[in-house]
């Protein structure tokens, strides 16, 4: 009897399951970038990206364009390189950790918000509508399907904030003279390790808000409640009723800013120190991991 | 279809048994529509969940602060944050006062003025603590929002996503007052959960709270009539209602109501803040804002502001759920 | 009046035929009409169309609907839940208008005179059966007692009432279907909208159903019913509206339609490896009207009487073992007539 639909055998190889997280997380990112709303986040991002890099780029225009002449401010004189130099710093926009610091807390704000609404997209819909079983049913591990989706969410963030920090670190050096390989190397450290952080905990955290919540709104608001509302709180605490800025270490968001920071070789004044900031954020992934372990396994049960 | 062949029990044409009782009525209608909305807008969903479960939060930390007897500006450092606090600091003023008071009488009076003047500021400074920090900064910035939203959204917005909506445009209901039913059946429970939830906060906060709930509570109730009416709005605009309201609450509200000028007279919370302000300058508090920077308004135009803006938003979610097809809910 | 319709014009030039008026189907006793005027029209669609962005649902439909039962087949996306959403005040049209008992369909004081029973499967789930239509007949302006009286009464002609307590979550689709019927006839409407309503029906609910149309029919009611079924609404009318592309493609009775059908000609394209003998052995059938070699490969064949040319055609290619690649009749609106008056849909 002839074959009407005409199959063939497949003679290729398969690839191990090892390779899986990839097509998981281009399906995730894909579907990011697909929706029309994020865009108008994108756009906000990139205005947060442009300002920097032609904040970078005026200043150093206008110190090429103004050479050594004295600038009347006030009712004095000040040279146009002291100036410069003021309002470099004062901006900081001068290529120290604290411009890369403002410039990741910026973007963060914009990628948390992202993150809050793509969350039952990537990650919810998946439990919601029943399409785990799908992924699992193929031979995967559950853990090959929890890194694609980490994966997504993790080049996510850094095309959103660790590239273009790196953009700008380029920009500065090409601009101005280095500061040493040390120094430098301590910088470019700096921008990755807080990128790293930012990944690693908001990747974890959204797989497991997502995974409990799954819908939009509640995904959202949960969001919101961690690093807004907890933020407003503790800031009520500390700067309020003067209590002790441990309490601050509730609030996760600033606790990812301390951990930077540090990795920028910066310090913030009347804050927790870094260690005890790196101590909560490595508690609340170890306990998210852990949800994340048991959702899944009781999705296996159930299939 | 067991009766269907014995005309006796099929009355529903029958015109002659139609009394002018039994003809429908358009007030009945509505009545029922708002009964059923409120009894709909009962059957609490996540989002009400952790509208509760913050308000939980945020009364425990308000209750522990109250049983430290902390509500005052005793604990505030000088330097901010890291010097003595304002407490330790008239301790020790005090203790220098008992001191020189052994050498020279002469500046005792003036001290002593200077010392009771401070050490009453303190002791009465826990209702401008509580306004600044959790009213203005956490309840109106916050919690008002979300709460007005996750009953607001829900009137129109439940019946889309569930595309029951079809059951009410079936009805022979002119379209604006299903809109304005939805709406006046959606405010017990925000204004509920809004006034409630403020003096419960209020009632957790001890002397202050009470103070606060006794000059801020209309603001409450006008901020919960205009918000519920914009996000209400939303619900008929759009289909995500939800997410484009936490989106306009925590940013547009939260962006321009920290811009300069007049930018931030569009938010909702500014005419809010404006007549709290104006409550608590009636007692003495100034507001945490600077006037010459925060440009605040009189209470009587800011409650104007907020009236006018509640049914301009009404009349326009009217309008537009008049005209709108429902295509995707019904 | 039955109408075998061309496809439509582009650039409008064929409104004319674009347009059919249903009139008062069969099964009512029909008065003879030197005694008595026409029933008047209880839904009137007049020049309509809807348009969902750049895609067209309803277009440039005219229709007039007297007392009895119309049955509306098409095709999905052919545009019969659209109509209906216009008929039911749900949509507005682009262009024209729709009117239930000369009131504008989208206006509250039309909606007292249709009743609508969607093809959507959504309830107020937490309510029980007799909650929810009682609901819908308080909705409708009744008070408590009229309203239970009719919810009862409605319920019963549904073949509910036993089992109306149970909470609609619970129901199976045959459940629900009765329950949508039960809120469609509480206020007892002139006009009513039916779409797919014996669709998760069993047959015995089937025939209840389908004779209940018949009674509402003969009471003077005015039933627009929907189905992708043919056979099925050709148990409960004669008088057929076949929809395609947004267009109402025929209107009459199953034999009118197969009537005109045959006498309509009809162009079909054949793609095949021998066009030019394939060409010389059609022009020899007699319902072959005229064949066109349009390229190596192609011929446009125009014939009349689909059913016998189809059988001819079937024979011929297989007595001269003629390969053929392509069959396609040109026509939309014919090929949507002639799928269903087939056994296909299309």
């Amino acid at each position: 009897m002839p074959s009407l639909l005409h199959y063939r055998a497949w003679h290729g190889e398969f690839h191990d399951p090892a390779w899986a997280p990839l097509p998981i997380a281009r399906v995730a990112l894909a579907m990011m970038f697909r929706r029309k709303l994020f865009w108008t986040f994108y756009g906000f991002s990139l205005l947060t990206f442009l300002m920097f890099f032609f904040g970078l780029f005026l200043l150093s225009w206008a110190e090429a364009q103004a050479s050594d002449e004295s600038l009347p401010i006030g009712g004095g004189r000040i040279k146009a390189g002291v100036l410069m130099d003021q309002l470099r710093n004062g901006l900081k926009l001068n290529g120290t950790g604290e411009t890369y610091r403002n410039y990741f807390w910026f973007q963060g704000s914009i990628v948390i918000v992202v993150l809050a609404m793509a969350g039952a997209l990537v990650v919810g819909n998946d439990f919601r509508f029943g399409s785990l079983p799908f992924y699992l049913s193929k031979p995967l591990a559950p853990w090959h399907y929890v890194l694609g989706k980490c994966l997504a969410i993790a080049a996510f963030i850094n095309l959103m904030t660790t590239l273009p920090a790196l953009v700008l670190f380029v920009q500065y050096r090409c601009l101005y003279p280095w500061g040493g390989w040390e120094y430098e190397a301590a910088i470019l450290g700096g921008i990755l390790g807080y990128g790293l952080v930012l990944t690693v905990v908001l990747s974890i955290l959204l797989m497991a808000t997502a995974s409990w919540l799954r819908t939009t709104v509640p995904l959202i608001m949960a969001w919101t409640t961690l690093f807004f509302f907890l933020r407003q709180l503790t800031n009520t605490l500390v700067d309020g009723l003067g209590y002790d800025p441990r309490w601050r270490l509730f609030d996760l968001w600033n606790n990812t800013y301390l951990v930077g920071n540090y990795l920028l070789g910066l310090s913030v004044p009347r804050q927790p120190q870094p260690y005890e900031a790196a101590l909560v954020l490595g508690a609340t992934c170890l306990l998210c991991l852990t949800y994340l372990n048991r959702r899944i396994r009781a999705v296996e049960v159930v299939q | 279809m067991k009766r269907q062949g014995d005309q006796e029990t099929w009355r529903l044409g029958d015109q002659e048994t139609d009394s002018v009782s039994r003809s429908p009525s358009l007030l009945v209608s509505l009545s029922f529509l708002i009964w059923l909305s409120v009894r709909r807008q009962a059957r609490a969903r996540q989002m009400v969940w952790i509208a509760l479960g913050l308000l939980a939060v945020t009364t425990t930390v308000v209750a522990l602060n109250t049983a430290r007897g902390r509500w005052s500006m005793e604990h505030w450092r000088q330097p901010r944050g890291v010097g003595a606090s304002f407490g330790t600091l008239l301790e020790v003023f005090s203790f220098d006062r008992q001191r020189a008071a052994t050498l020279t009488p002469l500046p005792t009076g003036i001290t002593d003025a200077v010392l009771g003047a401070w050490r009453a500021a303190l002791e009465h400074s826990g209702f401008l603590v509580f306004a600044a920090f959790v009213v203005y900064s956490i309840f109106l910035s916050f919690l008002l929002p979300l709460w007005s939203l996750s009953f607001a959204t829900e009137a129109l917005g439940s019946e889309r996503e569930s595309r029951s909506l079809l059951w009410l445009l079936s009805r022979p209901l002119p379209r604006p007052a299903i809109y304005l039913a939805k709406y006046v059946a959606l405010l017990p429970w925000a204004i509920g959960l809004n006034v409630g939830g403020f003096a419960v906060l209020c009632l957790a906060a001890g002397s202050p709270g009470l103070m606060a709930l006794r000059l801020f509570w209309p603001a409450v109730v006008g901020a919960t009539f205009c918000f519920c009416a914009l996000f209400h709005l939303m619900a008929a605009l759009f289909r995500r209602a939800a997410v484009i309201a936490i989106v306009y609450s925590f940013f547009l509200e939260t962006i321009l109501g920290n811009m300069p000028g007049y930018l931030k007279r569009v938010s909702i919370g500014f005419y809010t803040r404006c007549i709290m302000f104006d409550a608590a300058e009636t007692i003495g508090v100034s507001p945490p804002e600077k006037a010459e920077v925060y440009w605040p308004v009189d209470a009587a135009t800011a409650w104007m502001v907020l009236i006018l803006g509640t049914v301009v938003l009404l009349g326009l979610g009217m309008f537009v759920f008049s005209r709108v097809e429902y295509r995707d809910e019904s | 009046m039955p109408d075998l319709l061309e496809p439509a014009d582009p650039r409008g030039g064929s409104r004319a035929v674009s347009e059919a008026v249903i009139a008062a189907p069969p099964l009512l006793p029909r008065p003879r009409p030197e005694l008595q005027p026409p029933l008047p029209a209880l839904l009137t669609f007049e020049r309509v169309t809807k348009w969902y962005g750049p895609v067209i649902g309803v277009n440039q439909v005219t229709l007039e609907l007297r007392p009895g039962i119309t049955g509306l087949v098409g095709g999905n996306g052919a545009g019969k839940s659209t109509l209906m959403r216009l008929a039911t005040g749900h949509m507005r049209p682009d262009i024209g208008s729709v009117a239930v008992c000369g009131r504008d369909a989208w206006s509250a004081d039309a909606k007292r005179h249709v009743g609508y029973c969607p093809d959507l499967d959504a309830f107020y789930e937490e309510m029980s059966g007799r909650q929810f239509v009682e609901a819908m007949a308080r909705l409708n302006g009744y008070p408590r007692v009229e309203a239970r009286r009719r919810t009862e009464e409605t319920l019963s002609l549904v073949g509910m009432a036993d089992r109306a307590e149970r909470r609609i979550r619970g129901y199976s689709k045959g459940m629900r279907q009765r329950v949508k019927l039960a809120q469609a006839l509480i206020h007892d409407p002139e006009v009513l909208v039916l779409d797919e309503p014996l669709s998760g029906i069993d047959p015995i609910g089937r025939h209840e159903s389908v004779t209940l149309f018949r009674r509402l029919a003969e009471r003077g009611k005015c039933l627009l019913i929907s189905s992708h079924e043919l056979e099925e609404l050709e148990k409960l009318t004669d008088h057929i509206a076949i929809m395609a592309r947004g267009r109402i493609a025929a209107v009459g009775s199953v034999a009118q339609i197969r009537a005109l059908l045959d006498d309509h000609p009809h162009a079909v394209r054949v793609d095949s490896d021998r066009p030019r003998e394939l060409a010389g052995l059609l022009l020899r059938l007699p319902d072959v009207l005229g064949v066109e070699i349009t390229s190596d490969a192609t011929l446009i064949v125009r014939a009349r009487n689909p059913r016998s040319f189809f059988a001819e055609f079937t024979r011929v290619v297989l007595e001269e073992d003629i390969r053929v690649d392509r069959l396609e009749t040109l026509d939309a609106s014919t090929h949507a007539v002639l799928g269903y008056l087939l056994g296909g849909v299309s």
